[in-house]
């Protein structure tokens, strides 16, 4: 499958600034995780200043095998900005956590990262760092375990309704 | 349910106190009978798409007007409450909030599958299985989505229940047929059936309470609590014997 159209702009600064050397054909780059929040900056001073989305994944520990290397459960989080302008590009790219690490918030550079940071918490259970007001949204308060990661039970009972 | 429904009226407290009156007294029921099958309004909680279905059924080809039906949108106001689309746990302890704001008398349909069973959601953690598992359920409008014109057909039957129970008759659900056995599943007892532990209305009402400060919820303190607890031995119990088991015996 053909991936999404390249964005030559944020691999140059990718590659110039950030080290970054794979670009694979079918997923956004890989950046540290240390240096997200000033990817986001100093996109958002090149013109991508719209902020798209946030999509945390979870990913179990799996063995080596043909598909790659042997991996530890791990979040992927993709963030994606993109330039307003006529033919605007998107640029988005990943940052890998490992169980427990948390992921800098980017509220401070897009108002509208709000909710959106607080939905993947709420889903997946990924920590947003400096987030003003880290809250579930769309589960009750006072759920237990964070329904989109791999490993939770589908027909987790809940009391006074089932 | 129905059975600890009062239908008091000043009216009747007016007539009792005039000695032979008793005479009207036939006439005025039907008077009131008549107005209250007539003008059911409705409360819509429309939370999917049994609510755009509910919104054709008001418009002018059906046209719910026309037997008196009023869409309000406070549930102070409302007779009825159609229950049109998926109600999931964190919607729960709103609708019995809004259920409870409505005065008596008053009653409830569920429209669409998804409000009757759950339906295709019925199994995902966050969905409650049925909004017969924590309000009294008079009409039940099945499909997905039903067409206005069944639901116009569950309201006029709503409209004959009333009547009938007016006349102490009252339908209740000895007369609705058993769920088909390979339908049944293991889930939590409904209101009128008879194995529903007590305390799990009570559990029901609190936790809908508890939404007067901010917007907790207090279901986990509930689950943990002594009584939380009883009641989940109590339904582990429930949902112990074999479900095929259990019908059979009822049906004979």
């Amino acid at each position: 499958m053909k991936g999404a159209p390249k964005n030559e702009e944020l691999e140059q600064l990718l590659a110039a600034e950030f080290g970054v050397t794979e670009f694979p054909s079918d997923a956004p780059p890989l950046v540290d995780r240390a240096r997200h929040l000033e990817l986001a900056a100093r996109l958002k001073a090149l013109g991508y200043r719209l902020y798209v989305t946030v999509v945390a994944t979870h990913y179990l520990p799996q063995a080596a095998s043909k598909a790659g290397p042997e991996q530890p459960e791990h979040f992927e989080v993709a963030t994606a900005l993109r330039k307003p302008t006529q033919g605007g590009t998107l640029a988005a790219w990943r940052c890998k956590l490992a169980v427990g690490e948390g992921i800098p918030s980017l509220v401070g550079l897009f108002a509208g990262a709000d909710w959106q940071e607080r939905e993947q918490f709420d889903l997946v259970g990924v920590r947003f760092d400096d987030h003003p007001d880290l809250r579930r949204l769309m589960m009750p308060d006072d759920w237990e375990g964070h329904p989109l990661r791999k490993d939770y039970a589908i027909d987790t009972a809940c009391t006074p309704w089932r | 349910m129905e059975d600890d429904r009062a239908f008091t009226h000043p009216l009747y407290d007016f007539m009792a106190r005039m000695p032979g009156l008793d005479v009207a007294t036939t006439s005025v029921d039907k008077l009131l009978t008549w107005g209250a099958s007539n003008a059911l309004w409705i409360f819509p909680m429309a939370t999917s798409c049994c609510g755009i279905e509910f919104m054709a059924a008001a418009a002018s080809r059906v046209d719910l007007d026309r037997m008196g039906t009023i869409v309000r949108g406070t549930p102070r106001q409302s007779d009825v409450m159609v229950v049109a689309g998926t109600i999931t746990v964190k919607m729960a302890p709103r609708v019995k909030k809004l259920w409870d704001q409505m005065p008596e008398p008053k009653w409830c349909l569920a429209m669409g599958s998804c409000a009757i069973s759950g339906d295709f959601y019925r199994d995902i953690y966050s969905v409650v299985p049925g909004i017969d598992t924590f309000l009294p359920v008079d009409v039940y409008v099945p499909g997905c989505p039903p067409n206005p014109e069944e639901l116009m057909h569950g309201l006029l039957r709503l409209q004959e229940k009333i009547r009938a129970f007016r006349a102490g008759k009252p339908r209740g659900a000895a007369e609705r047929p058993p769920t088909p056995e390979h339908m049944r599943r293991p889930s939590l007892p409904r209101l009128d059936d008879p194995t529903r532990p007590d305390e799990l209305s009570l559990l029901q009402t609190q936790s809908a309470g508890s939404l007067g400060h901010g917007t907790e919820m207090n279901l986990i303190e509930l689950r943990r609590s002594k009584a939380g607890e009883a009641l989940a031995a109590k339904l582990a119990a429930l949902r112990a014997p074999a479900a095929p088991a259990e019908p059979a015996e009822k049906k004979e």
